[in-house]
């Protein structure tokens, strides 16, 4: 399902692979292919020489003597006799000799044959790593030279798709796979860094003002991920609930919420405390505007702020939020981009912490984030947010009524 | 014209290359077997006329069976020897027999180590006028060398 957005990255297989890379590789698997084999065959040999010698030992004793000829040297015989036909003399290696009678001797040549198979064993286990890599090489060289493209795109909540070929080795792809990725993300994280900073500031505020007991903002990040969770899924209850008057589906919202929540509270610390002071109104803004823009008939519950990623919007709310919206307006395109990214969604979550009224349209029960909104400047939310702050439960009635 | 030369003296690298060096270590090989031949057998002579001085008549020896397990055999007449004629062919001989026919063997492997002597000699010479027509067409492009086989 192709987005009618162009994310993602498109690379040819044959630029990650090159098609020469790939033969010169399979042709170097082929040759210790060819190579495992001849020993193969060799120890095949070696085996069959072993069996052979095991018999004709065992058949030696039966008589006392045997006429034979004697060889001399490579080119010259003597007639003669074999005698003493039950003591061998087996070389151990390293010249050392034993003399051992032919039923001892057959035991020797046994563990002889018993090592051989467990060699010829592990060649083979060998051989088939090497032709299943054999074949992955074949398969990959065709497939570049078949010009087949990679895709690759970021995973976004909303839509998320990634489709990629598969070929290549996961070596190679991982490091590439970074690279689109980074590629992909560094593009986004300016703007996203901005609108988040703004909106980690605000909420920095809003909790600061409020003082909400749930969102610890001196806890590190641990401690307010998992503050946050509770209050998210507190948030969440409150939230639909909420909608269950109002009648809106958000059950699906407040999954992402809590999704952008968490996702926000590393970003937010990332950011710098400092400018979020200013920021975070105007990211209330935006996320409003965000969620406003992404949803389209479904109306968006003040969550705002946070919510933004929700792509809900709530024409009532707007009303609400016009007089934030108006400032935000410069940032409707980044927030557009923030509700697509679930990053940026959980800056919103976390930007539109506790306490944004009506106006935010986000309940009162917002995602704890993590610690940086403590420090922002409650002055300056405040002074945003003041007439909002005390009315939660009049904003929400107004979304009901909305 | 230098492109010319390139081309020639590409086509003169790949024939020492291609023909002339391996025929060259062929013909190595060659010689080395027959060497290894001459060696057994100047061995075999000595072993017998060893035996002729000492009159040994008794031998004990000990007999490869394969994979270096060997036995005790015993000769109790060493006065006749069969020794391999060539095709697959052992003939018994007496002593002084073995030692008539050892030594025309000798002869014969002498002869053959000679002409692969030469053979080699004659395709190293070739691919050292080879080698010295390309250093020509090198440092004097302008001359026109005629390069070309020689037997």
């Amino acid at each position: 399902m192709e987005k009618p957005e162009v994310k993602g990255t498109v690379t040819s297989l044959s630029s990650m692979f090159p098609a020469e890379e790939v033969q010169k590789a399979a042709n170097r698997v082929a040759e210790t292919l060819s190579e495992k084999q001849n020993e193969m065959n060799q120890l095949r040999e070696f085996i069959a020489d072993n069996t052979s010698l095991i018999n004709l030992v065992q058949k030696l004793p039966e008589e006392l003597h045997h006429d034979i000829m004697v060889p001399f040297g490579k080119a010259a015989f003597f007639p003669g006799r074999l005698i003493h036909t039950n003591e061998f003399l087996v070389l151990l290696g390293e010249s050392y000799y034993v003399e051992r009678t032919a039923k001892q001797t057959v035991e020797i040549l046994k563990r002889r044959g018993k090592s051989l198979e467990s060699k010829m064993d592990a060649l083979e286990a060998f051989m088939q790593d090497l032709k299943a890599e054999a074949s992955f090489f074949d398969s990959t060289a065709s497939e570049a030279a078949e010009d087949l493209v990679e895709i690759k795109e970021e995973y976004e909540e909303e839509n998320s798709t990634e489709t990629e070929s598969q070929s290549g080795e996961l070596e190679q792809e991982s490091p590439s796979f970074a690279e689109a990725d980074n590629t992909m993300v560094a593009s986004e994280d300016d703007e996203f860094a901005h609108i988040m900073s703004r909106l980690e500031a605000l909420e920095k505020e809003e909790l600061a003002a409020e003082s909400y007991g749930e969102n610890d903002e001196d806890q590190d990040t641990g401690a307010a991920v998992s503050d946050g969770d509770e209050d998210e899924d507190e948030q969440a209850k409150a939230v639909f609930h909420r909608k269950k008057y109002e009648g809106y589906s958000s059950l699906d919202h407040d999954q992402r919420y809590s999704e952008v929540y968490q996702s926000r509270k590393p970003l937010q610390q990332l950011k710098g405390k400092d400018s979020m002071n200013e920021e975070t109104s105007s990211k209330y803004h935006h996320q409003d505007l965000i969620s406003q823009l992404a949803c389209t008939g479904l109306t968006v519950e003040p969550v705002i702020k946070g919510k933004m990623s929700h792509s809900q919007s709530m024409p009532q709310e707007t009303k609400m939020l016009n007089p934030s919206i108006n400032a935000s307006v410069p940032f409707e395109k980044r927030v557009k981009f923030e509700a697509e990214h679930s990053s940026r969604n959980e800056k919103s979550v976390q930007t539109s912490k506790s306490g944004f009224d009506s106006s935010k349209a986000f309940t009162g029960s917002i995602v704890e984030h993590t610690l940086n909104l403590e420090k922002a400047s409650p002055g300056q939310t405040t002074s945003q947010f003041s007439g909002s702050q005390t009315s939660k439960p009049v904003s929400r009635f107004k979304m009901q009524r909305k | 014209m230098d492109s010319l030369n390139q081309a020639k003296i590409q086509k003169f690298e790949e024939f020492v290359d291609r023909r002339l060096k391996p025929d060259l270590v062929r013909a190595i090989a060659e010689r080395d077997k027959v060497f290894e031949q001459q060696k057994i057998f100047s061995d075999l002579r000595k072993n017998i006329e060893n035996l002729e001085q000492n009159s040994v008549t008794n031998l004990r020896t000990l007999v490869n069976l394969g994979s270096e397990v060997y036995m005790q055999a015993e000769v109790p007449d060493t006065q006749r020897i069969f020794l391999d004629i060539g095709l697959g062919f052992h003939v018994e001989f007496t002593w002084s027999e073995a030692l008539k026919f050892i030594s025309l063997r000798e002869e014969k492997l002498e002869r053959q180590i000679e002409e692969y002597t030469r053979l080699i000699a004659s395709i190293k010479a070739q691919i050292k006028l080879v080698c010295e027509g390309i250093r020509e067409l090198l440092q004097i492009p302008e001359e026109k060398t005629v390069e070309g086989r020689v037997f």
